[in-house]
């Protein structure tokens, strides 16, 4: 009798749990925890995480609590498809996120393009990801990375007006699917699809060549395994280049290559970094160094983006706050934008009534200018590529010690006047 | 001239610390036959000690240096103890450790992950972005100091080795397991001691990398190629062969990098790696396998 009871009591208790597992909405994200995008990855789990469980807390996504499932790619394109094939046919996820940094979300891509599944991109701004034709693309960031240099030179318009700016440049890249996309904006190289050889855009003549700044040096350094920066910056230097552009693959790369720089007493005007706005950079390179590097960005702690989460308005500053308090260290953009990413499938969930791919997909399209998706990086409208429409970088300098936001100007406070020319490292 | 000339510094100062990574990972190998995929995970273990250690008091790396060797080697005792030992009379011993030390790599990865989060790390005193500038060449004070106590290291264990009682049995051990077992050499004890000398040097190159390169968890994976690459062209066990290659690879990766372009400065060491092994599969130092 006893033992008919305890069985009864542990079906039921089975039956209850499963129900109840059932009534969540369940989301999967692969990320690169471990391998050579880890320094992204953690950061992009912890920006996902937050924003899971202030959803949750506040009663969650039309009445269901949301369960995360995050699995390490280890860095690996291979493995990042195989566990999102596994999210979709065992996990029986609703929804996903995206995954960290173009080389990834390319396939990535393909796969969630193949499920039908809505594919929110946190990190992947090469122009080809978005030319494939896939349906349900979200890009939570600004334009394609080949457009970046606009906003570059924006930043220096007073001084190419005026004369001052620097006449000639170094291009120094990783050769990598991001670093690649931006440096064919600057260089005004054709960007053509790897799979067809089609050509999908010409961005000649460039935006450095508009500027009137002569390139004098170019070079590319392998993905993985270089460390002779020493070497590299050696060349930079006697290049006599005016302006550095160093188009880094991550954050780490922005270090070696600045300290290089540094120790081989490199004198340019201006520097521009395509990584950098990280904490961590300030603390390998130190305050004198990284005086005057300019980083685009799309997310900076002091800018007055006005967000929403779980149907309540939630800003910029809210998750400063929030994340500072459940990790005791200041955000970088790393976490803000899956924390975005996460906030948008938040609203298209709500806005679609349902977690049908397919009604998702239709109301994050259906977005416009007036009638966005609100994140803590501002409002979001997308094309039919899926690249965010209306959309400006955020470039910001470090000047003593602080990463300021030097463009868009007139846009909100905070903005200080672009320091240039830089004194040396 | 001069540009030759500031190839040649840059080379041999970044050969100087890549051989230190590299003659523990030799030693381990020559010693006791076990390919040590884990040697630089647990460099990077060395790379945290040390980082701690500045942030928190603001100690010196190389003055920190032998703190790092010793947490290190107590380590490598350790793990020796529990990974390596009972099996050392499998016949397939050094195919096993390749597994073995893989699995390792993985597990001090995820640890050093758990314990220092994957953010990137370099510790920064003073030198380690200032040079010493000579009309119109630079020597890196980071890259030289670091090279310099790399081969202070390397010229001790070296002495110690050719010497010391212990050094005649851990060669000993390396020439003839059996034959030095015969004449009452404890070969467990050297193992372990050789394997903890070796990890301690993981220890020791890590404090020297912590300044050098940035590091964090996951770094490893890009490091284990390039010093599989000295450690073969050098000859598997030998550390003069370890240093010489550094050295040499180091200096002609400078050149590719400059004369042909850093993309192809990281190739040099595994197509070094690819000749070696047609042309010489010992290695420059290391000696001809007994034919079956």
């Amino acid at each position: 009798m006893k033992l008919a009871k305890f069985l009864t009591t542990t079906a039921a208790a089975a039956l209850l749990a499963s129900a109840v597992e059932a009534a969540n909405i369940k989301i999967g994200a692969s990320l690169p925890i471990t391998g050579g995008l880890s320094v992204s990855g953690e950061k992009h789990k912890r920006g996902y995480e937050l924003c899971t469980k202030l959803i949750n807390d506040a009663g969650g996504i039309l009445g269901r609590q949301v369960e995360l499932v995050v699995s390490d790619n280890r860095s690996d394109p291979a493995t990042a498809i195989n566990q999102y094939e596994r999210f979709i046919n065992v996990d029986k996820v609703d929804a996903v996120y995206g995954t960290f940094s173009s080389r990834l979300t390319f396939p990535v891509a393909s796969i969630l393009s193949k499920y039908n599944m809505v594919h929110p991109v946190p990190s992947g701004g090469a122009l080809r990801i978005y030319e494939q034709g896939y349906k349900n693309l979200f890009y939570f960031q600004v334009s394609a990375a080949e457009y970046t240099g606009k906003d570059v030179m924006a930043v220096m318009k007073d001084i190419i007006a005026s004369g001052q700016a620097p006449k000639t440049v170094a291009v120094v890249s990783a050769d990598d699917f991001f670093a690649n996309a931006i440096s064919a904006g600057l260089l005004g190289q054709k960007v053509k699809d790897p799979a067809t050889d089609k050509e999908i855009a010409d961005l000649a003549p460039g935006y450095l060549a508009d500027a009137g700044i002569k390139v004098v040096m170019q070079e590319k350094w392998p993905e993985e395994g270089f460390n002779d920066w020493l070497n590299l910056a050696n060349s930079i230097k006697r290049s006599g280049a005016e302006m550095i552009v160093g188009l880094t693959a991550s954050a780490e790369e922005a270090v070696q290559l600045t300290r290089a720089l540094k120790t081989v007493g490199a004198t340019p005007k201006l520097v521009y970094l395509s990584q950098g706005a990280q904490n961590e950079f300030i603390e390998g390179v130190g305050k004198e160094a990284a005086e005057g590097v300019l980083i685009h960005t799309t997310w900076h702690k002091d800018v007055p983006f006005e967000g929403t989460l779980a149907g309540k308005p939630f800003n910029n500053a809210d998750f400063v706050k929030a994340f500072e308090a459940a990790y005791g260290v200041e955000p970088d953009e790393d976490s803000a934008i899956p924390f975005a990413v996460c906030q948008g499938i938040e609203q298209a969930i709500t806005g679609a009534n349902s977690t049908d791919n397919a009604k998702m997909g239709e109301w994050l399209h259906a977005r416009t200018k007036d009638n966005p998706v609100r994140t803590v990086l501002g409002r979001f409208s997308w094309d039919e590529r899926g690249l965010a429409k209306d959309k400006e970088h955020i470039m910001t300098q470090w000047q003593d010690g602080q990463l300021k936001f030097v463009y868009p100007k007139g846009e909100f406070e905070g903005v200080v006047p672009f320091s240039y020319p830089k004194a040396g490292f | 001239m001069a540009d030759i000339l500031q190839i040649l510094i840059l080379g041999l100062a970044l050969g100087g610390v890549i051989a230190l990574m590299g003659s523990g990972l030799s030693l381990v190998f020559g010693v006791m036959r076990i390919v040590n995929l884990a040697h630089p995970s647990l460099i990077i273990g060395g790379a945290y000690v040390t980082y701690w250690a500045f942030k928190m008091t603001g100690v010196d790396p190389i003055v920190m240096l032998p703190v790092a060797s010793l947490i290190m080697a107590a380590i490598g005792v350790l793990l020796y103890r529990l990974m390596f030992e009972r099996e050392t009379k499998s016949a397939k011993y050094s195919e096993m450790t390749v597994l073995l030390t893989f699995a390792l790599a993985m597990m001090v990865e995820g640890l050093l992950g758990g314990l220092f989060t994957n953010t990137q790390r370099v510790v920064s005193p003073d030198y380690a972005t200032d040079a010493f500038f000579i009309g119109d060449l630079f020597i890196p004070k980071g890259q030289l100091y670091a090279g310099i106590v790399s081969l202070v290291i390397i010229t001790a264990l070296s002495l110690f080795l050719k010497y010391s009682r212990l050094g005649y049995a851990i060669r000993a051990t390396t020439q003839n397991r059996e034959a030095a077992e015969l004449l009452g050499v404890n070969v467990n004890f050297i193992c372990i001691l050789a394997f903890a000398i070796g990890i301690g040097l993981a220890g020791a190159a890590g404090s020297l990398v912590s300044f050098v390169f940035s590091f964090f968890p996951a770094k490893h994976w890009e490091w284990i190629a390039m010093l599989m690459s000295v450690v073969v062209l050098g000859g598997m066990g030998s550390i003069l062969g370890t240093v010489v290659a550094a050295l040499l690879l180091s200096v002609i990766a400078a050149f590719v990098g400059t004369w042909i372009g850093a993309t192809w400065s990281t190739l040099t060491f595994f197509l070094a790696l690819f000749l070696i092994l047609l042309v010489r599969p010992q290695g420059l130092f290391g000696e001809k396998p007994e034919m079956a």
